[in-house]
């Protein structure tokens, strides 16, 4: 007994240390960040794009998270906003020349102002409705898209000009440029939970009507918290068009991709922090485990992820991590919500 | 001078039923104003009216002279209007001092201004002040029934309103916590907030008011000060029943006990 | 604008409402909005293909298979897995039927790839002519038998005990469990009721439109409108439902051009939900009392 005790210490001690010290929480993000911002330079090839579209989806589900998590409007079809930025990235680098940095800040630019636009009327929806809306306009504006050929080139897509860079340079940017919107995004995630703005959007979250007489203007922060979130995924859209080179209306406003990165921040936890990245690592590394040995298994095995996440782990992976599993307790609330 | 509220023929309908009909009443600065009547009298409607959750069918309410008509319950409230509800209504997910630090960074005093470092710190002091100093870090759905209720309240305080209006606070609550909660309502008022509660425990409210409206069918049908209301015959036929026909009364301030009679 | 627009537009509103009435049904009763609607009627498509490829049974007279088939696999879905996160609320479920839902079209890729195939009875192609308009045989048996269902699911809810305790459970869902109604097993029935007609429909479509694994997908949409239109839960919701739907996108396609078709029945939604979320009837449901 005292062996297996004096080895499993370690261990624990660390686990606990991570869970109450700031200072440890911080430098570890600090040290995965390092590591990330070096790893380019000693490895390369698929690992690199592998871990850019990790960052794009931590990205992503952060962005997604503002509404989701902290606001508590299930944004369905929150990448419509992803498609808008990266159309506008297009349009902008292909018919007027623009450079990268402005194409993508316009994409997050026009994206917000489509959140404006349609969350007066849409954001007055009560729950379910706000969601079902929210996949209404991804699909109708899909289709505006594909049908506004001149201007997006239609159902043939759009091709984006192509830099001046070997292929080693160019995934190493874009490698960078997610990294960096990761970081952005989570940055702005965390500024918000803090500040009055994140206080309001968790009142509104946990009972509007006690958070309207409280002082909050409800309608606003809402509108608010949409513009921040589309603005975001505008951005990513953005730097994913120059990525991708080609893009097309079922790419750019997938709904597909859609529903993989809310399930991320499902998965993660939706409402902290790190559980959207935390919930896109996970489930991108089993997407890509699925995907490269039994690509005829992948939308069932996603399925199935879905399935068992909702049914098993609700509040997802990282309140789970943090307050320990304990399963006497999960059994039986499970027990009790089975009708 | 004026007084704080003036609510001028308020009405509101639902459909053809009047939850509230005509109601003309002033309630003076720095007064408890009680409101009683019986079930479906239209009370809490009128609390509604008041703070912004519904809008008036006809007439106007107004608050230091500014119409409230239209104004929608964030406008009213960093007006200087803070309520608690019949059923509370608590901010789930956060903690008491999260809860309470809400009122503070969106109410009245602090407007835009405020941070939240400083808003959790007079979420702490207001917490102290009504009691619940040992559970600022509790999660709000951890505590008992009467601790909310406090929570409720010390969210209302941190938005220092000029006007405190109070749904059934008492609601639920032991002879002991009323008893507390009759205190603390007091202390509120004599530090400068002026009070509209509505109640159903009696011996709470004629305790504390300084003047009541009854409410009955939506229509005010009596207002005064408690002894002159427990004796006017309409409102003992409407409500108050058989014990109280004889209306002797003693108020709530410093008596002994065995003085206490309640109306 | 000729008539023949408005033909069209009844004709494919009669099937909308076959696709959207137990998408509406399910959403009323359990405040479920199942988006495996589109798989249970993909899969009824092929039921409905496979026994006329083996058996030779025209689409139609399959129908009863169909539904068997599809009442069985909801209710064994609804019974075991979802009736374990509907208390959670709505998202959830949304979620977890979207799960399963890409789990039944993986499921199909691998049983039947992703050909295209169809049903092709001997009358398809032929029709009805009156006057200048056409009225293809298939669309209007598909139409007429969507809407005989549809009133056959009205007269169930309301004249069987179990069609009675439906719609117990979705007005004061605890005062039916007073009462004593098993509202697990309720669940399972109302949502097995809603994957058979979901199969009836896509078997109905099995003769007008290509089978392919994702034929479910656009249907999805198409009933969350259908159920927003017509009021929640309603039969009769459903047919006028699909009929508006039906009409609005033939008239519009006539209008703007025939491939903004799928953008409007979107916008249609969106405005639905802005303007009138109980919909034309507008009779209030389980979901909306909340």
């Amino acid at each position: 007994m005292d062996s297996t005790a004096a080895r499993a210490k370690p261990l624990t001690v660390a686990i606990r240390t991570l869970r109450s010290s700031r200072w440890a929480q911080w430098g570890v993000v600090g040290g995965l960040l390092l590591a990330a911002a070096i790893f380019p330079l000693t490895y390369s090839g698929y690992w690199i794009r592998l871990l850019s579209g990790m960052f794009m989806y931590a990205a992503l589900a952060s962005s997604l998270n503002i509404m989701v998590g902290y606001t508590g409007y299930a944004d369905f079809g929150n990448v419509v906003f992803f498609g808008v930025g990266a159309y506008t990235t297009a349009i902008l680098m292909l018919k007027v020349g623009a450079p990268l940095p402005l194409a993508v800040l316009a994409g997050g630019a026009l994206a917000a102002l489509y959140a404006m636009l349609l969350g007066l009327p849409i954001l007055r929806l009560r729950g379910h409705y706000f969601a079902i809306a929210t996949i209404g306009v991804q699909e109708a504006t899909r289709e505006l898209v594909v049908n506004a050929t001149s201007l997006t080139g239609g159902g043939a897509g759009l091709t984006l000009p192509i830099p001046d860079l070997t292929p080693q340079q160019f995934y190493r940017l874009i490698y960078y440029l997610m990294l960096g919107a990761m970081v952005l995004v989570v940055t702005v995630s965390g500024l918000i939970r803090r500040s009055r703005f994140g206080y309001g959007l968790r009142a509104i979250k946990a009972d509007a009507d006690a958070a309207e007489i409280s002082g909050i203007n409800t309608t606003w922060y809402k509108v608010a918290a949409w513009m921040t979130s589309a603005a975001l995924s505008g951005i990513v859209g953005g730097i994913w068009a120059y990525w991708y080179s080609y893009i097309q209306p079922p790419d750019a406003f997938s709904g597909i991709t859609g529903v993989k990165y809310f399930i991320m921040t499902l998965l993660g936890g939706a409402g902290t922090l790190v559980g959207p990245v935390v919930g896109a690592f996970v489930l991108e590394l089993i997407s890509e485990t699925v995907w490269s040995r039994f690509i005829t298994l992948h939308l069932g095995v996603l399925g199935t992820i879905i399935v068992l996440v909702v049914l098993f782990m609700p509040r997802g992976l990282v309140p789970m991590l943090r307050e320990g599993f304990k399963p006497k307790a999960w059994w039986k609330e499970f027990q009790e919500n089975w009708i | 001078m004026d007084a704080l509220l003036q609510i001028r023929g308020a009405t509101r309908y639902f459909g053809g039923l009047a939850a509230v009909k005509d109601v003309t009443v002033d309630v003076e600065e720095g007064e408890i104003f009680g409101i009683i009547g019986p079930n479906g009298a239209g009370k809490t409607t009128l609390l509604n009216l008041i703070s912004g959750l519904l809008s008036l069918s006809s007439g106007d309410i107004f608050f230091r002279g500014q119409s409230l008509k239209g104004k929608r319950p964030h406008q009213i409230c960093r007006l200087g209007i803070a309520r608690t509800f019949q059923v509370v209504k608590p901010f789930q997910g956060m903690t008491v001092r999260e809860n309470v630090a809400i009122g503070a960074l969106f109410g009245a005093s602090h407007g835009s201004a405020a941070g939240t470092r400083q808003a959790l710190q007079a979420a702490d002091e207001i917490l102290e002040f009504v009691g619940l100093g040992g559970k600022a870090n509790y999660a709000v759905s951890d505590i008992t029934l009467a601790d909310r209720k406090r929570v409720e309240l010390a969210r209302a305080l941190a938005m220092r309103p000029t006007l405190l209006l109070l749904d059934e606070v008492m609601a639920g609550l032991t002879p002991k916590e009323v008893g507390d909660m009759m205190d603390l309502v007091q202390e509120v008022n004599r530090r400068g907030v002026t009070i509209l509660v509505i109640e159903h425990v009696m011996r709470a409210i004629m305790g504390i008011s300084h003047r009541i409206l009854v409410l009955h069918h939506g229509q005010a049908i009596s207002l005064g000060t408690p002894e002159a209301v427990c004796t006017d015959e309409k409102v003992i036929a409407a409500y108050l029943g058989e014990r109280y026909a004889k209306g002797r009364f003693v108020r709530n301030e410093g008596a002994a006990e065995e003085e206490k009679t309640v109306c | 604008m000729s008539p023949q627009v408005i033909v069209n537009g009844l004709l494919l509103g009669g099937l909308y409402a076959a696709v959207g009435v137990g998408f509406s049904l399910v959403w009323g009763v359990m405040n479920v909005i199942n988006i495996t609607h589109g798989s249970f009627l993909m899969l009824g498509a092929y039921v409905s293909y496979w026994l006329f490829r083996l058996y030779h049974v025209d689409p139609f007279l399959s129908l009863p298979a169909v539904m068997l088939l599809m009442f069985g696999l909801g209710y064994l879905l609804q019974r075991y897995i979802v009736n374990a996160v509907v208390k959670t609320g709505v998202f959830m479920t949304l979620i977890i039927t979207y799960g399963m839902n890409l789990f039944f079209v993986n499921l199909a890729l691998l049983l039947w790839k992703g050909d295209y195939r169809s049903v092709t009875p001997e009358y398809a192609g032929t029709g009805l002519q009156i006057g200048g308009l056409i009225i293809p045989y298939i669309r209007l048996v598909a139409a007429v038998l969507a809407v005989v269902l549809t009133l056959l699911l009205q007269l169930f809810l309301s004249r069987t005990r179990v069609g009675n305790a439906i719609l117990a459970t979705a007005l004061n869902k605890n005062a039916a469990q007073l009462v004593g109604i098993p509202i697990g097993r309720i669940y399972a029935i109302t949502y097995g009721i809603g994957a058979a007609l979901a199969g009836a429909a896509g078997a109905l479509m099995s003769a007008i439109y290509v089978i392919t694994p994702f034929m479910g997908e656009p249907f999805i949409g198409k009933a969350f409108v259908v159920a927003c239109l017509g009021g929640l839960g309603t039969a009769t919701g459903a047919i006028l439902g699909g009929v508006v739907l039906g009409l609005a996108e033939t008239i519009g396609g006539a209008i703007v051009g025939p491939s903004y078709q799928e953008a409007i029945s979107f916008i249609v939604l969106v405005l639905i939900l802005i303007v009138r979320p109980e919909g034309i009837i507008g009779r209030r449901f389980f979901a909306e009392v909340k």
